[in-house]
């Protein structure tokens, strides 16, 4: 219990956990006032089918109860690759910073620092979704007003008891999507490979996806996203849209396998690895 | 804590491999109880690699350590709660703060006494800097926090790889005080160090190690009785001549030659013979411009370690091969 306490200490301390959570929330507070604006001023709308579908795909973000899912798609999807970042920052460092070793030296179990040091980050990861999610729903309010929508769906209940529910699933997959930063890093020994070949793997996928849907959907970003498809509010038009993904269950399960498993190689390689300099 | 043979830390035939390189080639140490041990040995002769192998970041090929008495292997990583280290470069968060780096690293490995803490900033002398990030730590004040760090747990081993990097004199002498204290206390300090005019002031034991084999181990006081060294300075046009006559006189000991351009040669001779040195020199019409005796750690390292040593970076010994031509080795026959 001290070792994740320490945990929380250091990471609520460093700087990368406040980046991150300023561009997670950053951005979506600036998307959705953006959307706000735009739908208000009709930009973007032209004529045409396809310009109704992007108005109304712009409209849902600001407008209650589809928000709620929007939102939480926003924070699963561009929170999840901040995770992954996050995950292989902190791991790395532990390397290049050579404190592992420090507390190895010490006799401290090398797989119980490690899947401390990852516990910290989720306990972390939970606070810092909540957060943004809350913030971005107030963003979302606020935008419904510059959009001039109703904001009556607000109440909705049915949708908000769905909420907590939803939000642990997308906790759980932007933990998976951490683990996987967390192992690539420690299996790099490096912050800065970790992050490279982190962002290279999360477009790697998605790039093979437009060309190999049926198997990427059992990729870990693939099922992540499909794992946290829960619409909590009626389903919108945007959500036919959705390409090859696997049921929300099964991706589920998948998501807990690469999380298990990511969690696994890093504590076999810190086990097993040689420890210098 | 230590052995029935009073042996706080012992090694038996510890082997490591990198690839190919033998880093330690059946390494056998003995270190006993409450001494200053100086662990000595040229660039990549194992001591790093026995450091780490020490404090459980690698693990050895084949061997035996023991620890306080009891076996250290694989999973006996609880015996290193009796164990303070400083291994290589000092490491900690570089954003937290001195006294919060001692107090994160103490949520690992055995419990840290309340206050031990603040005691050991003192100790260390950065009670007035604890509360700055160590990024903005010099290399001297990283290291004195890499000492208190080592202390947190008060271990009966401490393990020191380059204790005095960066510190400057006073900062030396405080370490050296320090370690001399907790020898006193019946705490065992094992420090490996290039330093070796700083080793001679503090360790009570030295071992010496060679291309990853222990050369020779012991008091330090009696080492240096074996190595008893008479050192003259003749002209340096008058080196080779003064080589012949005083190998004479004492042909079943290796001559040493150090500082060839300014004319230093070293015979193994008890300080009361120096006088002899003199005047067989001035027998053959070689004049001596200077004159020193006693014993030098230096010179026992650079003997039993072939001259290719730390001392060599420092640019103090220049050795010769047997037949009087530099060669990079300490010792000429």
């Amino acid at each position: 219990m001290r070792l994740f306490l320490s945990g929380l200490r250091k990471l609520s301390r460093r700087l990368a956990t406040w980046v991150t959570f300023g561009l997670l929330v950053g951005l979506v507070v600036l998307i959705v006032l953006a959307v706000g604006g735009a739908v208000n001023g009709g930009v973007g709308a032209g004529n045409g089918p396809a310009a109704t579908v992007r108005i109304q795909t712009m409209k849902e973000f600001v407008t209650f109860p589809q928000a709620y899912d929007r939102m939480l798609d926003f924070v699963l999807r561009f929170g999840g690759l901040l995770a992954l970042l996050y995950g292989a920052a902190i791991a790395g460092s532990e390397w290049g910073w050579g404190t592992l070793k420090s507390a190895v030296a010490r006799g401290e179990s090398r797989v119980g620092y490690m899947l401390t040091s990852f516990a910290s980050i989720a306990a972390l990861i939970a606070v810092g979704l909540v957060l943004a999610y809350v913030i971005a729903l107030v963003a979302a309010v606020v935008g419904a007003n510059i959009a001039g929508v109703s904001t009556s769906g607000l109440n909705d209940s049915a949708t908000i008891g769905q909420i907590p529910l939803a939000l642990v699933r997308v906790w759980f997959s932007v933990l998976e999507e951490a683990a996987l930063g967390f192992t690539i890093a420690t299996l790099a020994r490096s912050q800065l490979a970790g992050i490279g070949v982190g962002i290279a793997f999360y477009f790697g996928e998605s790039f093979a996806g437009l060309l190999l849907p049926d198997f990427v959907q059992y990729m870990p970003f693939a099922a992540a996203n499909a794992a946290a498809n829960l619409s909590v509010s009626t389903p919108t038009t945007t959500d036919a849209a959705t390409t090859a993904a696997l049921p929300a269950d099964q991706a589920l399960v998948l998501v807990a396998v690469w999380l298990v498993g990511a969690l696994l190689v890093a504590s076999v390689f810190s086990d097993r690895a040689e420890i210098a300099g | 804590m230590s052995g029935a043979d009073g042996l706080a830390l012992a090694t038996r035939g510890l082997r490591k491999s990198y690839g190919p390189r033998r880093a330690l080639d059946g390494l056998d140490l003995s270190v006993p109880t409450g001494v200053v041990y100086g662990f000595l040995g040229p660039n990549g002769a194992g001591k790093t690699t026995t450091m780490r192998v020490l404090t459980g970041l690698i693990h050895p090929d084949g061997g035996t350590v023991e620890i306080l008495g009891r076996p250290f292997r694989r999973g006996d990583r609880r015996r290193l709660f009796e164990v303070g280290a400083l291994v290589e470069s000092p490491s900690f968060y570089p954003y937290l703060s001195g006294r919060a780096n001692l107090r994160e690293l103490g949520a690992s490995g055995a419990k840290v006494p309340a206050g031990r803490i603040e005691e050991l900033l003192g100790v260390v002398g950065l009670s007035d800097r604890a509360g700055d990030k160590v990024e903005d730590y010099s290399l001297g004040m990283r290291q004195r926090l890499g000492i208190a760090a080592a202390l947190l747990s008060d271990p009966q081993l401490l393990l020191l790889d380059e204790p005095a990097n960066g510190l400057d004199p006073a900062g030396m002498v405080a370490i050296r005080d320090t370690l001399r204290a907790l020898a006193a206390q019946g705490k065992t300090v094992f420090v490996s160090s290039h330093l070796l005019a700083e080793v001679q002031v503090m360790a009570d034991v030295v071992g010496i190690i060679a291309a990853g084999k222990l050369v020779r181990e012991g008091q330090l006081k009696d080492l240096l009785a074996m190595e008893a060294l008479v050192k003259v300075r003749v002209q340096p046009d008058q080196v080779t001549a003064a080589i012949a006559a005083l190998t004479a006189l004492a042909p079943a000991e290796p001559l040493a030659e150090s500082d060839r351009e300014a004319g230093w040669l070293a015979v193994h001779l008890p300080a009361e013979r120096a006088a002899e040195v003199s005047k067989t020199l001035a027998a053959v019409g070689i004049y001596v411009l200077g004159m020193e005796s006693g014993t030098d750690l230096e010179m026992l390292f650079l003997e039993l370690t072939g001259g290719s040593s730390a001392a060599d970076d420092e640019g103090k010994f220049v050795g010769l091969g047997t037949n009087g031509s530099p060669s990079g080795k300490g010792t000429v026959a």
